[in-house]
């Protein structure tokens, strides 16, 4: 128990730090221009509109805290650090006065449920499918699909997308192309919703599950050979074990550990790619909505997204390194 | 280790051959064919080996580390696997349920004679445990199917075996990495007499143990062979341990058996000037003369010497060596022997210092 | 072994290799074709729009009057440039850091890692992109490759100092540490023959990486979309729809050539991975090892 404390601590340390960085980053970039965002953007959102004075005098607080405008350097800093550590971004310029937080929030679960659902099938299925080829390496149908797989994973999410696009939005219309659920449907109905949800997000899991698959094959594949051959593995079916059991005990247990880790160093491509995809598919989470912030010279919505995507990111990663231990016990000793 | 020739007990006469071995090895040929870049080898790892191994006995192999000890005690084993095959000869045992020729079985057969027939210790004994389940689990999947004793009943089997064996059932619920090198032999070979086998294969098991814990070990298998009955086949290149441990010994030289009898009287009467080599180099109490080296290396197995393999760094070496390959030849009762030499005349057979 | 022996063994033994070699170099001619462009490569309507492939034409022109084909060498290569010159900074980096973490181990090694790790949980497409919202119109390529440069130097990072430790602690190291070499030489002239190939890989993997960000980026109008580039071609397909208008030549053969590039610059980087690993070599030559 005291082993698995060390570890943790030393996880919750390595947080931090990731944490502390990945915003320190944030807010060095925000400074590399001589130019000022704020004045820039309070342009930008008030000439669609009559906007009260208090109204922009708000913004420009508020986007001025944010930017760093206020006081000494040092003081900058900290009102930005103070800011972000409550989650307070301020009021969106495009959808004003909506706060930053709450569209990230409406925005959030989309992807969190796109992300979860097509990370989870990409990583069993690859891990799946990737160690059955390891172990029965004459499959002329593993090896099959071991090509296809490793053919799409070089290529870039974006393209993927976009292609999956072309085909089933103008060639096979088959599948809703864009959207979270039908616009103006019925949402009271939950089992109904439910599975317009299901059908509305196929092709951006697709999209995702496509380039990602070939990875985890591949490491996969790559693992197993390599296990297969290992003192303990050999021992088992010299002893006779079943090769069902030896596949699942002896191998596929021994094979998961690095792939998790692998999994803790793969969410942020993962994310990266979610992004886009959204943007594709017009699929309405948080992806979509900093593409659309951009555009919009939304400066708090931008920053806001930023700096959530690399807490989130961060945590979920911490989440795994901390489950870790459940799968390999050696961990502790180390 | 200081070697010590343990008195023959006179339990030794009991020990005569029966009429049908345990197991019997005959013009047993595996060779590695490898395509290396275009070039086709040819590995002759086991060259045309025959011996007979009987119960309740424990047969010492020794010879050095490229001799082809482990390919051959693989081979028997049925644990062979591609590019090293099987080219020519038999491997058979008369269990006591019945005969099984080991490279006529169906895998299902060859598995159900696994450790219940037939088990083996590995060298090694860092990492042949899975090291992501718990000790009970190896004994679990490795002893149940082949045991009637189920749940409790198992558990119970186990930790009788285990205390019978002087270890601490506690270590069942133990990780590999949580015990030390020495108790993971121990378990190992716990785990490979579970199923009462009737022929063990035990590969170096004491080799990287400091001498303490390979007493412990060595004795804990004499222990099992003499309650179980089991046949022990022991591989190593520690002269000392053959000379301690096994009733027979065999000696080994680039794929090759070059010498088998009584391990008494491979000791103290040779009859291959190698064998005489490996006895000559152990440290005897009182003995201060310098020893010498033997001069070369042992030759490639996949481009042996002709005629006598050993013809190269024989100081007896005489033509007809380089020429034709000596058979095995019984010269004295139960003392084999594969030398041109010895045949003409085994007094001239004598160490090299 | 010399270079050439082995470059003449991975390409006889190695389907993957042969085929990665192929493709990339089909990328490179195209690439190399833009030096004979008869158009500029910034200019419009140069040939009449909208003309599906024909003898004329080969790969047909855009809505824009630009000929597809030259417009492709262009962008192929500019394209290629930046990922070129991306691979390049953060290899250095990379280096460093993996070299300097492996060969001292001890704090410096924990410090290093803890920011390596940093670069590698963080998300790095939000933080590009909010780049481009600050810089706008002021960002040029030289400073997007610089950034991105930046930060995709950690994953290699890991990679190379798992072999620097793995080398620290071999045997003929040791020696030449015994025999009073420096450390520069050890690693330049000891190490760098194990390093080179992890380092030819890795470097595949980040061109591969920071082109697939560049297409990215540009597709989404984020970078200077005049120069012409894959990610370009495909933004001003998009502005003006040339799926739906029906002018597929336009969108499919840039994809076709990128994704020509991506998949060769893979099957590099596998092979010569499995090539360095022995026992990945063994199996292939119809052994276990």
């Amino acid at each position: 128990m005291r082993a698995y404390l060390a570890y943790l601590s030393k996880r919750l340390v390595q947080f931090a730090v990731v944490v502390f960085v990945g915003i320190n980053i944030t807010y060095l970039v925000t400074h590399m221009t001589p130019i000022n965002p704020v004045e820039q953007s309070i342009s930008a959102a008030t000439t669609y509109g009559a906007t009260s004075p208090e109204a922009i005098e708000m913004m420009r607080q508020s986007l001025r805290q944010l930017y760093g405008l206020e006081g000494t350097p040092w003081e900058q800093y900290v009102a930005f650090w103070k800011r972000v550590l409550v989650g307070d971004f301020g009021p969106s310029l495009s959808a004003f006065p909506t706060p930053v937080s709450q569209l990230i929030l409406r925005a959030l679960p989309w992807t969190v449920g796109l992300l979860l659902v097509s990370t989870l099938l990409t990583w069993i299925l690859g891990n799946l499918l990737g160690g059955l080829a390891g172990y029965y390496r004459n499959s002329r149908i593993l090896k099959a699909f071991g090509v296809l797989s490793m053919g799409i994973h070089p290529i870039p999410y974006y393209v993927v997308a976009f292609v999956l696009l072309i085909i089933f939005g103008f060639l096979w219309p088959v599948l809703p192309i864009s959207g979270g659920a039908t616009m103006a449907s019925d949402r009271s109905n939950t089992f109904a919703f439910a599975l317009d949800v299901v059908v509305h997000s196929i092709l951006p899991v697709l999209s995702l599950m496509a380039v990602g698959i070939g990875g985890w094959f591949m490491g996969m594949r790559a693992l197993v050979s390599n296990i297969v051959t290992e003192d303990y593995v050999v021992y088992a079916e010299l002893a006779g074990v079943k090769r069902g059991k030896i596949l699942r005990s002896y191998v596929m247990r021994n094979a998961l550990g690095p792939q998790v880790t692998g999994l803790a160093l793969q969410l942020g491509a993962i994310f990266n790619g979610a992004i886009i995809t959204e943007q594709v598919f017009g699929y309405p989470g948080v992806g979509s909505l900093l593409i659309s912030a951009v555009h919009a010279g939304d400066y708090s919505l931008v920053l806001g997204i930023t700096t959530v995507s690399i807490v989130a990111v961060s945590a979920t990663v911490l989440l795994i390194d901390l489950l870790y231990p459940l799968i390999d016990p050696r961990v502790e000793a180390r | 280790m200081i070697a010590e020739l343990r008195s023959i007990p006179s339990s030794d006469v009991v020990k005569a051959p029966q009429a049908v071995p345990l197991l019997s090895v005959d013009g047993l040929k595996a060779y590695y064919k490898v395509k290396l870049f275009g070039i086709d080898r040819e590995v002759r790892a086991v060259d045309d080996v025959s011996l007979k191994i009987n119960r309740n006995e424990i047969y010492g192999l020794a010879g050095e580390s490229s001799s082809g000890k482990t390919s051959l005690i693989k081979t028997i084993a049925g644990a062979i696997r591609p590019p090293l095959r099987v080219v020519e000869g038999s491997v058979r045992f008369a269990f006591k349920d019945g005969e099984r020729d080991v490279y006529k079985l169906s895998p299902h057969e060859l598995s159900a004679i696994r450790w219940s027939h037939l088990s083996y210790i590995m060298q090694g004994s860092m990492s042949v445990l899975n090291p992501v389940r718990r000790i009970k689990h190896a004994f679990a999947d490795f002893a149940l199917p082949h045991v009637s004793a189920k749940g409790g009943d198992f558990t119970s089997l186990v930790e009788r075996h285990l205390k019978r064996l002087h270890l601490d059932p506690a270590v069942l619920q133990a990780y590999p990495h949580e015990l030390s090198g020495g108790m993971r032999q121990r378990v190992t070979i716990a785990l490979a007499t579970i199923c009462s086998p009737e022929f063990i294969i035990a590969d170096e098991p004491t080799t990287a143990l400091d001498v303490i814990v390979q007493k412990g070990v060595l004795s804990m298998i004499r222990e099992i062979q003499q309650e179980f009955g089991s046949s022990v086949l022991f591989v190593t290149h520690d002269m000392a341990v053959h000379a301690n441990l096994t009733d027979r010994l065999g000696i080994m030289y680039a794929g090759r058996l070059v010498e088998e009898g009584r391990t008494r009287d491979v000791f103290k009467r040779p009859l291959h000037p190698y064998t005489a080599h490996l006895i000559s180099s152990l440290p005897r109490i009182g003995d201060e003369a310098p020893k010498k080296g033997l001069e070369g290396s042992p030759p490639s197995l996949a481009d042996p010497p002709p005629g006598c393999r050993f013809h190269p760094r024989c100081p007896l070496a005489i033509d007809i060596c380089r020429r034709e390959a000596p058979p095995m030849v019984e010269i004295l009762p139960g003392h084999r022997t594969a030398c041109h030499v010895a045949q003409a005349d085994p007094a001239r057979v004598r160490p090299v210092a | 072994m010399s270079t050439l022996r082995i470059l003449r063994d991975l390409l006889r033994y190695n389907g993957e290799f042969a085929v990665g070699l192929m493709l990339v170099l089909i990328v490179l001619a195209v690439a190399g074709c833009s030096f004979f462009s008869p158009y500029p490569p910034m200019d419009v309507y140069v040939v009449p729009p909208d003309v599906p492939p024909s003898w004329e034409y080969p790969l047909g022109t855009t809505s824009r009057g630009q000929d597809v084909f030259w417009q492709l060498t262009f962008a192929i290569r500019n394209t290629l440039l930046f990922g070129i010159v991306v691979a390049a900074l953060s290899r250095v980096i990379s280096l460093l850091v993996g070299l300097i973490s492996g060969y001292k181990g001890g704090w410096v090694d924990r410090i290093l890692m803890s920011i390596n790790d940093t670069f590698v949980v963080v998300p790095l497409f939000p933080i590009l992109v909010l780049f481009y919202f600050i810089m706008r119109d002021e960002m040029t390529w030289a400073m997007l490759a610089i950034i991105t440069a930046l930060l995709g130097w950690a994953y290699d990072a890991r990679l190379i100092r798992s072999i620097a430790m793995s080398l620290r602690t071999r045997e003929f190291t040791r020696q030449a540490v015994f025999s009073g070499m420096s450390t520069g030489k050890i690693v330049f002239q000891e190490h760098l023959p194990f390093v080179l190939p992890i380092v030819f890989s890795t470097t595949m993997n980040n061109i591969n990486w920071s082109i697939g960000i560049e297409v990215t980026l540009s597709v989404l109008g984020f970078t200077d979309i005049n120069t012409p580039t894959i990610g370009g071609m495909i933004y001003w397909a998009n502005q003006h729809t040339a799926m739906v208008s029906g002018i597929w030549w336009w969108i499919t053969f840039p994809i076709l050539l990128v994704i020509m590039l991506f998949i060769g610059l893979f099957l590099l980087a596998i092979s010569m991975n499995e090539y360095i690993d022995p026992r990945s070599r063994l199996s292939r030559l119809g052994g276990q090892a």
